[in-house]
């Protein structure tokens, strides 16, 4: 008796039917496309194709082509538009540092030590930050955070590290050098994205401006906000234009002085119309990311460099309300077509100061007194960023500033065997200095999950190996810039309930050390993976809060009888003598 | 009902047979899109990775990872002192694999990319058709299939070896039947039936068919599902009624094997060899570790993945399990 084997998912008989009549479109589909694949113009096979070379395509190119799992197994190419061979050859002097900087938290430099690039990297050209200052620019409340509230290992190393951008991307193409199965191929548009078939379990094809035609298994969007991947993949994204321009540039001021600690501290004040941060490169350099509104940005960037020096000065120092009348005057002037002059706005200054009654020698006024560094500074000089003297030539910019986050990271149907990561998948506010290290830590869990597929046989452009990646970073992304998205509309009104709230918040959390170091621990600061140290630090407090709280409960109620009846009992009596009158 | 669609597909693949004889080369006839249309939904459904059969996609990393351990583990047994420790990422290389029941090829696949030589048989041909189709797509494999026409064989540059056949365990042990277009081995290091036998009609035989299959100191690994009354509610009641996610009728309840039936079966088989049995019946309530493990597999719905439950816990089997079990070397030629 011979055996049928049955699969009955499919045993219903209309399939049976459909099954047989479609063995022959089979056998011709399958010689229709063994012919495309040979005979037609060079289809190249090539595993993995990363669109963008940009920090996050780079970390990831350099990640697959350093993993053992996947480097002999997956061949790898990374397609740049514009000249990596610029970037791989671009050096500065040791004080001139690029205005595009961003933190690295220690999580992301954990990733980059481990696949080996962080050593390309030049450690001389970054800082550590181990102090934050931040302030609320209508109340001034403040909180500090110190790294040595993490303890012995992070406060050796500092919260985060300041690198430029173009350190990164350097560092990250002296890695991919080394790195001959990793194919960069730059000064490259990609022309089109089609795919080979019509079917559904067709492969994305590349085209190339060269006239190559790359055939991937997996095709990786990291190519920016306005990412080609992922149109082509067919998944929208939801955001908005925060209506703020962020001025960048590089800041020359004097050293701290011998009684004051180093300049590794990152200073940031809340203003209403955008926060202004400082960010420590060196003794005598630092970064500034300003965002404001667009009309006071170009004003600002019109001007002359020590005009926008003082400015700056005067944005760490004057209260809001001054500084408003100072953008009004920047603002007619720039109107009228002649840029106010350093001359005028240090005189606008000195009379707001002196309204203000504030001493022209303390640590409070933006006016520079000095030539050089103060010998013995005031006891609240660490509660300012040093007094800048001018601006690096050519390093003053501003972009644009936009929320944007993808509805998906892994595309499906027609998008399908395609993943995006960076600033493709999701644009955030720099208030936090999140931007890049999000696209690093999904840099990480996709470079995870593909060494997970691989050592499973499995198809890496399947949507069961990406699967994971998504469930892994597109909570804790959403998480992490709808918290920067609230702080900045928190941060960005002047109603006075609101400034009130948000003052006494922020100084009742800057009395709790074990709630900030468990914020500086989720947001990276602890080089921990896969999970949450910092939330799990945050919820035993709240569980002794909590329970203190409770035993406070039990007695307040019997002392406010107590009280009120006695006030009730004083009342009564008053009343009676009062009848009695 | 279930009878008359057996007796359809007896007929159907008759015809499959007879066909493929007339148009094993045919290229140039007309194309009827309708048909196409319809054998690209079909393909889809396999290889539709959020439909029909997502269950097995999910099941799929989680199988192999099994399999690779399970190997490991025995080669690790077996190695020379001083040799090399066997990885499970290397362990299936150069070894001579066979999927029965492949379907759609979900597992053919993932063996072949870990270096087996893998052969899948099916018996239906479309299914064959649709895992041709779908692993031709992959550069990485030298694929070769009763379905492809002699010229369309691709002389491809993949590494990873692919053989698809339409055929049934029967036939392959059929030495009189006609040498198959196909060189493939006789017997295989690693026979594997997942998902297969809760659909077979005698699933003794079926199994008899396998174990002579497997060489003399190979592997057999089978999953399939339990006949308890979790896995009715599971995976008739709720995912096939219920929530519609599977589609009715693929599943019977009353072909549901127990872990116990298939330890006893190997308790005594084969019945022509008392002395070697492939489980030593006098391990009565244990699982010797170096003959036979079972495993459940759990479905997690809130990740949307499966897990193995621990070694040999029959708590842990009481829906889907996969089951491992070692054909005895040789001990005196014959």
């Amino acid at each position: 008796m011979v055996t049928i084997i049955h699969f009955p998912m499919l045993s219903r008989s209309a399939l049976c039917a459909r099954r047989c009549r479609s063995f022959h479109p089979a056998i011709r589909e399958l010689s229709k496309r063994k012919a495309s694949t040979t005979t037609t113009d060079s289809h190249e096979n090539v595993d993995v194709v990363i669109v963008g070379g940009g920090p996050a395509g780079l970390a990831l190119a350099s990640a697959l082509g350093s993993s053992p799992a996947i480097k002999d197994n997956l061949t790898v190419a990374l397609i740049e538009a514009g000249d990596l061979t610029k970037i791989q050859e671009w050096s500065a002097s040791p004080g001139d540092f690029s205005n595009r900087v961003s933190s690295l938290t220690n999580a992301s430099q954990d990733f980059l030590k481990r696949t080996g690039a962080w050593n390309s990297v030049d450690q001389r050209r970054t800082c550590g930050v181990e102090e934050m200052q931040v302030w609320d620019g209508v109340s001034d409340a403040r909180i500090e955070f110190n790294s040595t509230d993490l303890g012995a290992e992070s406060s050796f190393n500092g919260m985060s590290r300041m690198t430029e951008n173009l350190n990164l991307q350097r560092g990250l193409l002296r890695h991919l050098a080394d790195m001959p199965q990793v194919q960069l191929l730059q000064k490259t548009k990609v022309q089109s994205i089609t795919r080979d078939s019509d079917d559904k379990q067709s492969w994305p094809l590349v085209h190339l401006d060269n006239g190559r035609v790359l055939r991937s298994r997996l095709l990786v969007g990291a190519d920016g906000f306005n990412s080609p991947v992922r149109s082509f993949a067919g998944i929208s994204s939801y955001g908005w234009s925060y209506d703020t321009q962020a001025i960048v540039a590089t800041l020359e001021h004097h050293p701290r002085g011998a009684f004051e600690g180093p300049n590794t501290t990152a200073y940031q004040r809340f203003l209403p119309t955008g926060p202004i941060a400082f960010l420590p490169f060196s003794s005598t350099a630092s970064s500034l990311v300003w965002s404001t509104r667009p009309h006071i940005a170009k004003a600002l960037l019109s001007c002359e460099p020590a005009a926008l020096s003082t400015m700056i000065n005067a944005a760490f120092r004057l209260p809001a309300f001054s500084l408003k009348y100072l953008y009004d005057r920047i603002l007619e002037a720039h109107a009228a077509g002649t840029p106010i002059t350093p001359a005028q706005l240090q005189e606008e200054i000195q009379f707001r100061e002196k309204a203000h009654s504030i001493d022209p020698l303390s640590t409070h006024s933006s006016l520079i007194r000095h030539s050089g560094p103060v010998g013995i500074a005031s006891p609240d000089a660490h509660l300012v960023p040093p007094l800048v003297t001018g601006l690096q030539p050519g390093t003053a910019a501003s972009f644009p500033l936009r929320f944007n986050h993808a509805d998906v990271y892994i595309g499906e149907g027609k998008g399908s065997r395609t993943v995006l990561v960076g600033d493709a998948a999701h644009t955030v506010h720099p208030l936090a200095g999140q931007g890049l290290n999000m696209g690093l830590s999904d840099v990480e869990c996709l470079t995870r999950c593909i060494e997970k597929a691989i050592l499973h046989g499995g198809d890496v452009g399947s949507y069961t190996a990406l699967l994971p990646y998504a469930q892994e970073r597109y909570l804790a992304n959403h998480i992490l810039m709808a918290a920067v998205d609230k702080l900045h509309k928190l941060y960005t009104t002047e109603l006075e309930p609101v400034v009130w709230a948000r003052s006494v918040g922020l100084e009742v959390l800057n009395e709790l050390d074990s709630v900030k170091a468990a914020i500086m621990m989720q947001a990276g600061a602890n080089a921990q993976q896969h999970g949450s140290p910092g939330w799990n630090a945050a919820a035993s407090v709240i569980q002794n809060a909590s329970a203190a709280v409770e035993t406070v409960s039990a007695v307040v109620p019997a002392l406010s009888r107590t009280i009120i009846g006695g006030i009730g009992n004083l009342l009564a009596q008053v009343n009676q003598t009062k009848r009695q009158v | 009902m279930y009878s008359t669609s057996r007796r359809a597909l007896t007929r159907f693949a008759a015809q499959i047979c007879q066909r493929r004889g007339l148009h094993a080369g045919a290229t140039g006839a007309t194309v009827n899109d309708a048909e196409i249309s319809h054998f690209s939904r079909l393909s889809s459904e396999w290889w539709d990775e959020g439909g029909e059969f997502s269950f097995l996609h999910r099941m799929n990393p989680v199988r192999v990872r099994f399999i690779q351990e399970k190997l490991a583990e025995i080669a690790r047994d077996e190695a020379l002192d001083g040799g090399e420790i066997t990885q499970a990422g290397s362990v299936l290389q150069g070894l001579d694999v066979l999927d029965v029941g492949c379907g759609g090829g979900l597992l053919s696949e993932s063996l072949a990319r870990l270096g087996a030589r893998t052969v899948g048989i099916d018996a239906s041909g479309a299914n064959i058709a649709i895992a041709s189709l779908h692993a031709s797509a992959d550069p990485s494999f030298r694929l070769q299939s009763s379905t492809l026409p002699p010229t369309a064989q691709q002389s491809s540059p993949g590494r990873n070896s692919l053989t698809y056949l339409h055929t049934t365990t029967d036939a392959l042990l059929d030495s009189t039947s006609e040498a198959p277009t196909l060189s493939i081995p006789r017997q295989f290091d690693v026979v594997t039936a997942l998902e297969v036998i809760e659909h077979v009609d005698n699933p003794t035989h079926f199994l008899d068919t396998c174990c002579s299959l497997v060489k003399p100191g190979g592997h057999l690994f089978l999953s399939t599902l339990a006949r308890t009354p979790l896995a009715y509610a599971l995976t008739i009641l709720f995912a096939e009624h219920i929530s519609g996610k599977v589609s009715k009728g693929t599943h019977t309840y009353s072909k549901y094997i127990n872990p116990e039936e298939l330890i006893d079966f190997f308790k005594n088989h084969p019945e022509s060899n008392p002395a070697q049995k492939w489980i030593s019946p006098e391990a009565t309530s244990y699982l010797p570790r170096h003959q036979a493990e079972l495993k459940g597999l759990i479905y997690n719905p809130l990740q949307g993945g499966w897990f193995l439950a621990p070694r040999n816990s029959m708590a842990g089997a009481q829906c889907n399990y996969i089951f491992w079990v070692r054909k005895p070397k040789v001990s005196n030629p014959a």
